[in-house]
């Protein structure tokens, strides 16, 4: 049973396979149609088995298209009937054929024609192969935001009247205020003592004292400068002398600042410490501090001042 | 009748068919056996075997026996010309200038 499937598989592949070489051949050049097929047929005897033989009809197909592509048409010599009947005269006849010279001058391509296929398909998964990564790594631009542009903004209808608020419908009110009543006294006795003689004079015009114009009084607001933001660090300027020695104490040093925290005037001591080796420390503090002060605000804004302030010298214990 | 054109390009399976074809110049090879020799698939072997026989290369010719005394069909046999064995020795002796020696 088994064999007889194998028979019959062979058998199919075998017909498929002379099938194959008939259409291969057919394909050829008319002048060689006949030739490549009884070539093709007595080859494939040779193969050992039924799929080599399918193999090797592909192959034919293969072959015959690029055979018909170096093969020009317009130079296909006619088939000689004679040469088909003896296989020594079809040898002679076959091998001068002037088509084959167009055959030769096509070798001279680039590329076969298999080559060019092949690259071809190369290029075209090449092609997508890029496209795909591209399209992988392509991030998402932020849109830039449009140019701001004043629009008229459309009147927004009122769809419904909002209640009237309760107490607010009085048409006609009048407001009474009473009179205030003031009890005067009809008559009232001063005593005023006038220094000085009295001018005999009547009607005579005493000028009044020129007082200087009121203006109406105004609180500035003060708000003191010091060390700010970025001051240098005063363990930095701690003398490194002192430092072995012990010593400690507060400096207050006296600086000029501008409105943005730079010294205007070398800073000096107001008060020193005792040591002059901390009180030196402090002014280079000071110096070093320049640019880092917080100015002075009089009513937020920063103003020109002089102030003072005291460096701590004080070791950790 | 123009002068014929000689000149093959010489791809490496190209290559193979000769060097087959050099091992007995007189020898005549169906093209089973030059597959046989060289490996190459019948999809190229045939398109070079025509080429070279369109360059003079090669001659064939149909294999003198009675099919049917024979038991098969008669094939189709290549033998290098004088033209072809020059060529081919012509190539093989550049290639070995350029490349081997």
């Amino acid at each position: 049973m088994s064999q007889r499937n194998e028979r019959s598989k062979h058998a199919a592949l075998n017909s498929a396979t002379h099938w194959l070489i008939h259409q291969a051949a057919r394909r050829a050049p008319e002048t060689l149609s006949s030739r490549l097929e009884e070539e093709w047929l007595a080859d494939v005897e040779s193969r050992s088995t039924a799929l080599s033989g399918l193999r090797f009809a592909v192959g034919c197909c293969w072959a015959s298209l690029v055979i018909v592509s170096e093969y020009p048409r317009s130079r296909v010599p006619a088939a000689s009937p004679v040469a088909a009947a003896s296989p020594v005269a079809a040898a002679s006849a076959v091998a001068p054929a002037s088509g084959y010279f167009s055959l030769a001058d096509r070798n001279f391509r680039y590329f076969s024609l298999r080559s060019a296929t092949l690259f071809l398909i190369a290029g075209l998964h090449a092609a997508l192969f890029y496209g795909l990564i591209t399209t992988l790594s392509h991030t998402p631009r932020i849109a830039a935001p449009p140019h701001l542009q004043n629009q008229p903004v459309a009147p927004v209808p009122r769809t419904k009247d909002l209640p009237p608020v309760p107490g607010t419908d009085l048409k006609d009110w009048t407001i009474h205020v009473p009179k205030p009543v003031i009890d005067v006294p009809k008559k009232m006795d001063i005593d005023v003592d006038v220094p000085g003689e009295l001018s005999d004079k009547p009607n005579e015009v005493i000028p009044e004292p020129r007082l200087p114009p009121i203006t109406p009084s105004h609180v500035v607001q003060r708000l003191a400068g010091g060390p700010g933001a970025g001051f240098p660090e005063t363990a930095d300027f701690y003398p490194s002398h002192s430092i072995r020695l012990a010593e400690e104490g507060i400096s207050t040093v006296q600086v000029c600042v501008d409105r943005r925290g730079r010294l205007t005037s070398e800073p000096t001591t107001l008060k020193g410490s005792g040591i002059e080796r901390l009180d030196e420390a402090a002014l280079k503090l000071a110096r070093a501090g320049s640019g880092h002060y917080r100015a002075t605000s009089e009513d937020g804004q920063p103003v020109n001042s002089c102030y003072a302030f005291g460096v701590r010298f004080q070791l950790r214990k | 009748m123009g002068k014929k054109e000689t000149r093959v390009r010489m791809s490496l399976q190209t290559l193979r068919v000769l060097e087959a074809f050099l091992e007995n110049p007189t020898e005549q090879l169906a093209g089973a056996e030059v597959h046989q020799r060289c490996g190459i698939a019948s999809g190229t072997l045939y398109p070079i075997l025509l080429r070279l026989e369109s360059a003079g290369w090669f001659v064939s010719q149909w294999e003198s026996i009675d099919p049917s005394s024979a038991g098969r069909p008669r094939r189709r046999l290549y033998r290098l010309t004088s033209t072809g064995l020059r060529h081919a020795s012509e190539v093989f002796a550049s290639f070995n200038r350029g490349v081997l020696a």
